[in-house]
């Protein structure tokens, strides 16, 4: 009987009581307290769970979303995070909860969203069966560094984990594919086969993309096929390093809508004994969807589960807490779209001009620490994209602590400035988003991540929103 | 009519900070000033030729990508950049273009690199980077007689000084600015224009844009005079409301 490890679980168990009760719901402070008492807590405790962690820039919390919904459908036992509570404290707090005042587990499997700056602090303590990993982009660089520092940071991570943990990477993205080399791990890809149309081009990237060169010899890549920043087929001809061949590949986009994705798709050994070729409507629009889709698909099946449970999370999955929430208001609908970074928004514009409707939508701009403090990101978006249909293009507001600087950014992408509006108390915006949003149509609101709190605050108050997975 | 050619020099590798901001305000501006503008990307192992050009760019990049520009802008492109620089040519170089100006950059660690030594500045690289928004007041870039005041965000760990003959662009209001010492930021040298500032520094700082804009225009068409005036609003509303919040002043 370790006395410690029962003070630092009935510490922190008893601070969560007490946060309860004050109403506040903190998911910080319970795992420092655990931590403060004793720092062998959290591996002590997580050691007899069955875990799986997803880590990576973007596309961590709808991944995570799905394998939960895949663990639902198995009627599997389970514990999982919020995406707010994916750093080490927050993930201890999670496990705490999780077991007896004695340490003893409660459920069977912990699904893990871990931060990527957070995962090699967080692979000291646990031990994952599986690691799914999605991709590297810029994002707030004033936090997380520059991008080869997180990565390398990861790296190491993963380097801490025995050989019998699962890897699961994106095979179309040249850095996260790297982690699967020199690995003694079992490594599964998931990624769009070559031939796929995305609409994307061949050739070098974009001038403005990420990792253009390549890992080893800084060479320039060449792309068999780019979906896009730089995920695609990428190749080195210097050193040969390239695209891996996945084991679970998008192999067609039948119909890309502006709320869900129809797509071929085909799993092959060791995921499956033959190739398996389905076809599913993805729940959720855009590319970058259909990647999460495929990293929780592939984890979900190297984990054994059927692929009936598999195909059906993908079918009826909602994520809601401002990605792709709706509310209807009357005949029109708000739709919550976080945006976080330069690649996720032009994957939001690119879907939301899909449609023959009309774009009503307001960018909420907040350049607090989890936002990041430097919003120079936005320059990297493409607005420029929304000129290609200008006629489309029904009232743009800005708003957010940095909503002048949007307004600056939307004038500059050559939209005309009548159609600009800068509106900063969000009770207004959403009675002027509403009252200018034709009678059927959507206005949507992209928020970053502290102004989608606030705005989420006022819908559930005005709306009755619905909590998501407390 | 006027136009202007703009160079993007190694836009696929220093374009860390949203650096491209900087090329859309030169060329929507421009337009705006019914000026037309033709913006050329140059890269590694392109050739580089310093006449075709108004406006040079160069932005801030990762370490990673600094590394692999290293040789081609020493002995590829240098002795054209500061032939460019000393014929008085246009540039504006952001974070890591800017420190590429300067003699050498010393890591913490000691180890010296040599940069361009086009002007005569140098950088030390710090354990702690300065990373926040920054204000400076620039006696350069004038509305009407008075100092503009320019804001921006910075994020850099190297600490630059500035040698003779090497101007500051503005004094440090709020932030750090060149080194977190002497209260000065960015550098001026003939029409070399250097800072730390990224966020787009010229979208949300019209006057400077126009400023860079003239000194290309006059190197260009002898009869230039004088831009018109834009309508700014936004631009406004984005710098005052930074201030406001950074140096708490109505």
């Amino acid at each position: 009987m370790n006395f410690r490890k029962v003070v630092s679980i009935f510490t922190a168990k008893l601070a969560i009581k007490v946060l309860r009760i004050l109403k506040r719901g903190g998911t910080t402070l319970p795992g420092k307290l655990a931590f403060k008492v004793w720092p062998g807590i959290l591996k002590s405790i997580a050691c007899n769970f069955e875990i799986i962690m997803v880590t990576g820039t973007n596309g961590k919390t709808t991944t995570t979303r799905i394998i939960e919904e895949i663990l639902k459908n198995n009627s599997v036992d389970y514990i999982t995070n919020k995406s707010g509570a994916n750093l080490l404290s927050g993930i201890t707090t999670i496990f705490i909860q999780a077991v007896t005042l004695t340490g003893s587990p409660r459920h069977k499997v912990a699904l893990i969203e871990s931060d990527e700056a957070a995962f090699n602090q967080v692979t000291k303590h646990l031990r994952p069966k599986a690691v799914v990993v999605t991709n590297f982009f810029r994002d707030q660089l004033d936090r997380y560094g520059e991008l080869y520092s997180t990565l390398n940071a990861v790296k190491s991570g993963l380097d801490r984990l025995s050989g019998s943990t699962a890897l699961i990477l994106n095979a179309d993205d040249s850095m996260c594919a790297s982690l699967g080399r020199e690995t003694e791990k079992q490594v599964l890809y998931y990624g769009m086969a070559p031939d796929t149309d995305t609409g994307g081009k061949s050739g070098a990237g974009d001038i403005n993309t990420d990792a253009m060169f390549c890992i080893n010899c800084k060479s320039k890549y060449e792309y068999t096929n780019r979906v896009y920043g730089h995920l695609g087929g990428f190749y080195c001809t210097n050193c040969g390093y390239g695209r891996p061949a996945a084991n679970l590949e998008c192999t067609g986009i039948r119909e890309a809508g502006s709320s869900f994705t129809t797509i071929d798709w085909v799993n092959k050994p060791p995921l499956s004994a033959d190739s398996q070729q389905h076809v599913t409507r993805i729940n959720l629009p855009g590319l970058y969807n259909v990647y999460n889709a495929m990293a929780a698909a592939t984890c979900g099946l190297a984990l054994g589960y059927g692929t009936q449970s598999v195909t059906d999370a993908l079918q009826s999955f909602e994520c809601g807490f401002g990605r792709m929430e709706s509310i209807t208001v009357g005949d029109k609908t708000i739709k919550l779209i976080l945006v976080k970074n330069p690649t996720g928004f032009n994957q939001v514009l690119s879907f939301l001009t899909l449609d023959n409707q009309q774009l009503n939508a307001a960018f909420l701009i907040n350049d607090n620490l989890a936002d990041g403090t430097d919003i120079s990101w936005l320059w990297d978006v493409d607005f420029e994209q929304l000129n290609d249909s200008p006629h489309k293009i029904g009232n743009l507001f800005a708003s957010g602590i940095r909503g002048e600087d949007m307004a600056v950014r939307l004038k500059y992408s050559g939209l005309d400035t009548n159609k600009i509006r800068i509106i900063k108390d969000y009770q207004l915006l959403l009675e002027r988003g509403l009252e200018q949003t034709p009678a059927g149509g959507c206005f949507h609101i992209l928020p970053t991540y502290t102004a989608m709190l606030d705005i989420r605050g006022i819908l559930k108050k005005k709306y009755n929103l619905k909590e998501f997975w407390k | 009519m006027y136009d202007l050619n703009i160079c993007h020099l190694y836009p696929d590798l220093l374009n860390t900070y949203g650096d491209r901001g900087n090329i859309l305000a030169l060329q929507k501006r421009a337009q705006w000033h019914s000026i037309d503008t033709l913006v050329t990307n140059v890269t590694i192992g392109d050739s580089f030729d310093s006449s075709l050009y108004d406006i040079i760019f160069l932005g801030g990049g990762q370490d990673y990508e600094q590394e692999i520009i290293q040789s081609d802008v020493l002995n590829q492109k240098g002795t054209e950049i500061k032939a460019a620089i000393e014929g008085m040519k246009v540039f504006l170089c952001i974070c890591g273009g800017y420190q590429l100006m300067g003699k050498y950059y010393k890591t913490w660690d000691g180890k010296e690199i040599e940069f361009l030594g086009a002007l005569d500045l140098w950088t030390v690289g710090g354990k702690e980077r300065m990373i926040g928004n920054i204000v400076f007041e620039s006696d350069i870039i004038k509305a009407g007689d008075n100092p503009v005041r320019i804001v921006g965000f910075e994020n850099h760990s190297g600490r630059t000084y500035l040698g003779q003959g090497i101007k500051p662009l503005g004094r440090v209001i709020s932030g750090n600015g060149n080194n977190g010492e002497d209260g000065f930021e960015g550098a001026v040298y003939k029409n070399v224009y250097c800072s730390y500032s990224h966020g787009s520094l010229l979208p949300k700082n019209p006057l400077l844009t126009d400023h860079l804009l003239s000194l290309a225009l006059k190197q260009k068409y002898p009869d230039f005079e004088a831009l018109g005036v834009l309508d700014d609003t936004f631009e406004d509303a984005a710098r005052s409301s930074v201030m406001q919040r950074i140096l708490k002043t109505p």
